[in-house]
């Protein structure tokens, strides 16, 4: 068990202090909770002007102009509501400005958050949850167009507490990018499940090439070769996480981190630093990358028109496809006034209509968050086909698991696979370490 | 008025009037002070001792109104982690390399390069520009220098036929890599300490061993080393504190991995703080880690008022 999770536990009197307080925070809560429903009602119709300001990461290639188009058209739409683009270069500095302005109790109105961030904000009360503008009849969102969300991206909206807390934006997940050409002078086909795919991984692996080459980052920052590995849990019908609790060390986890420990004895796998795989396959000595569709323009760079690169699904286990979703959703701080926060939503919710969520898409290379937005890409589908295949992987696709702790239990995985895949362990062995510190950081 | 009075009341009213004037100086001379005091005072002894306070809590970084107070529990928590003890077992490792590695090498060139000459001089630039070049660029390079893939290193290893090494990968090899990357990187600083160390040896003393008959490693041990005794104390206590604060290039290199294998206390600190946010317990090893810099700072201040003496 972690210090941290030992001061939640080991304090009697801290619990037996936050019994006494619970009756006066439920009291306040109801009340708060009443307000914040008829708030739901309230419109940002008022002829006053409503200021709200949206801290993101989205400020490189296309995505700044691109943000910048669709909030000018909300404005258009919304002539009372003033949106300000807070826009920070990367999702570290965001999470940092983020937890400071919070800490300063000066938030913005609505911000990015991947799924753990939000976990913790919600512990510290600086986010609302969005259940009620979701059910609004006035200006929530209608069960027909709920059901058109992806499943995997509906599901990343809540909390363990079962509520809404988020409201999709920028959506990724992974997919495999391979060199068709290569495969073809082989005589190979694309691999379908993680069988085939270690067959045709072992047979390109011969006169100083190999099959992948991934990173598994580290315990502060886990990286492709960890999300990946998560990929391919679900896939082998194993879970991350059960009851609130980690499961790091299933016979699923085992299995596939065997699975990748004989790719790596066998030369087809190769592990390395700074997006090996990108490289490896750009200069041609690897066949295939498995990273996430948002990196498809890094992916076409890397192999400067040299072959064929093209893109399929990641491959199937007994379970089906496992995917892991990246990118994140939108909150709203619970600092913003009732007006703004129904301003706030309003935006969100534009931003995830087919029709904006569809230029997003096409602009940007993140999937559209809604199935009804394909109808409205068929023309860009047809000369950017792998849309459509990773766009389809988000209903399988499960977005990091909504605990603040969920960042020490990645952290732990990325070190088992260092420890077998670096290091010759072994795969139960290094998984049960992991798991032991996952759950003392879980405080279980 | 007595003769006692004549002599001691001029002496009093002079004694009054220089307190006056040394308490009005002391005035001024804090006024002038004060906009270095308050900025020094805000942005470093402030936070200091608020980073002492919240290692007191169970520190909630959102909202500080939901921390809860735990007292010594964040150090006896240090006491008793793994995790802190293997990063102080590492920071030992890379520290007592970086300081040995740092005064003998840096020693060694700088007597090589301390007679004058062209090339010389072209030999001083090149091991001192390292230390001019941002560690962050320069760390990023290495990292490709170390590429088991594609890296120098290996490409060398594989033309002679030796098994390539994941120098960054490796359990074994990470921490000396990181410590290489450091010495090529700060040598020069080193080397610019001795060579001004070496130019008050005396030369009398030199020439006089020679003299005498003495070899040049004798001269060395026997007359240059005894005179370099402060400065070598000097660079021993500055790179020590300067490792202990070594962040950059391990979080560039190896973010503290394989396995934690270059988790040094202050990356560490890092990690649990801004990674995990367990704020309260990075918060004490912060307080550790200062105790331990403000100890090695007292014996350089120790050393360099010797020096001056």
């Amino acid at each position: 068990m972690t210090p941290f999770a030992q001061n939640h536990h080991n304090s009697r009197e801290g619990t037996m202090h936050w019994h006494r307080r619970s009756s006066i925070v439920v009291g306040a809560l109801l009340a708060a909770a009443a307000c914040s429903y008829a708030a739901y009602g309230a419109t940002a119709s008022s002829r006053a002007t409503i200021n709200i300001s949206f801290m993101e990461a989205m400020a490189s290639g296309t995505q700044k102009p691109s943000l910048d188009l669709l909030t000018k058209r909300f404005e258009a739409q919304h002539p009372n509501i003033k949106v300000t683009l807070i826009a920070e270069p990367n999702y570290g500095v965001l999470q940092q400005k983020e937890q400071a302005a919070i800490a300063a109790g000066k938030p913005p109105t609505i911000g990015q958050a991947y799924e753990n961030w939000a976990a913790g904000y919600a512990d510290a009360k600086a986010i609302i949850p969005l259940t009620g503008y979701v059910n609004s009849k006035k200006m929530g969102v209608t069960t027909a167009d709920r059901k058109q969300i992806w499943k995997g991206v509906w599901q990343d909206l809540f909390l363990p507490d079962g509520k809404i807390w988020m409201w999709p934006f920028n959506k990724s997940d992974y997919v495999m990018y391979y060199n068709a050409d290569k495969l073809a002078k082989a005589g190979l086909q694309v691999p379908k499940t993680w069988v085939q795919f270690a067959t045709v991984a072992k047979a390109l692996t011969k006169s100083g090439n190999w099959a992948w080459s991934t990173d598994t980052g580290t315990l502060a920052a886990p990286a492709d070769g960890t999300i990946v590995m998560l990929a391919m849990i679900h896939a082998f019908g194993g879970t991350w996480i059960a009851n609130g609790k980690p499961t790091l060390n299933t016979p699923a986890a085992i299995k596939a981190l065997g699975y990748l420990a004989d790719l790596k004895k066998s030369g087809a796998l190769q592990i390395g630093t700074n997006y090996p795989g990108e490289t490896a396959l750009g200069a041609g000595r690897s066949a295939f990358d498995l990273s996430t569709i948002a990196g498809y323009p890094y992916e076409l760079a890397a192999d400067g028109g040299k072959f064929s690169m093209k893109v399929a699904a990641l491959p199937t286990g007994r379970n089906g496809e496992g995917n892991a979703m990246a990118g994140t959703n939108i909150v709203i701080f619970s600092k913003a006034s009732n007006a703004e926060r129904a301003a706030a939503w309003q935006y969100m919710k534009f931003l995830s209509e087919p029709r904006q969520t569809a230029y997003w898409a096409e602009a940007t290379g993140y999937l559209p968050v809604t199935k009804t937005a394909l109808p409205i890409m068929k023309r860009y589908i047809a000369t950017h086909p792998y849309q459509q295949i990773a766009a389809h992987s988000l209903d399988v696709a499960r977005g990091n698991p909504p605990y603040a702790w969920w960042t020490v239990a990645e952290g732990q995985l990325a070190t088992a696979l260092q420890a077998v895949l670096d290091n010759g362990g072994d795969p139960a062995h290094a998984l049960a370490a992991a798991q032991a510190k996952a759950m003392a950081a879980a405080g279980g | 008025m007595t003769a006692v009075d004549a002599v001691v009341r001029p002496q009093r009213s002079s004694r009054r009037r220089a307190g006056r004037i040394g308490i009005r100086d002391g005035r001024f001379a804090l006024l002038y002070l004060s906009p270095a005091l308050i900025v020094f005072g805000v942005f470093t002894i402030g936070p200091a001792l608020f980073v002492l306070y919240i290692s007191l809590f169970d520190w909630n970084l959102l909202n500080s109104s939901l921390s809860t107070f735990t007292g010594l529990h964040n150090y006896r928590a240090l006491g008793s982690s793994a995790d802190f003890w293997h990063s102080i077992v590492a920071s030992v490792y890379f520290v007592g390399c970086v300081v040995a590695g740092s005064t003998v090498f840096g020693l060694g060139i700088a007597l090589l390069l301390s007679s004058r000459g062209l090339v010389r001089r072209v030999v001083r630039l090149a091991v001192l520009t390292p230390y001019f070049t941002p560690l962050v660029a320069t760390s990023i390079v290495w990292v490709w220098i170390f590429n088991p893939q594609y890296g120098l290193l290996d490409s060398l290893l594989r033309m002679l036929h030796l098994p390539m090494v994941g120098w960054l990968q490796s359990t074994t090899w990470a921490m000396p890599a990181v410590i290489f990357y450091t010495l090529w990187h700060d040598l020069g600083f080193t080397v610019i300490i001795f060579l001004a160390g070496l130019a008050t040896v005396s030369t009398d003393l030199r020439e006089a061993a020679r003299v005498d008959g003495a070899r040049y490693r004798h001269e060395i041990r026997d007359v240059v080393l005894p005179q370099l005794t402060q400065t070598i104390v000097f660079v021993i206590v500055i790179t020590t504190i300067d490792s202990l604060q070594a962040f950059t290039q391990i979080y560039t290199m190896t973010q503290g991995g394989p396995l934690q294998a270059t988790t040094t206390t202050g990356f560490l600190l890092y990690q649990e703080s801004f990674v995990f946010f367990h704020t309260g317990f990075g918060a004490a090893i912060a307080v550790v880690l200062f105790a331990v810099i403000a100890l090695f700072t007292l014996l350089q201040l120790r050393v360099s008022r010797s020096r001056s003496q």
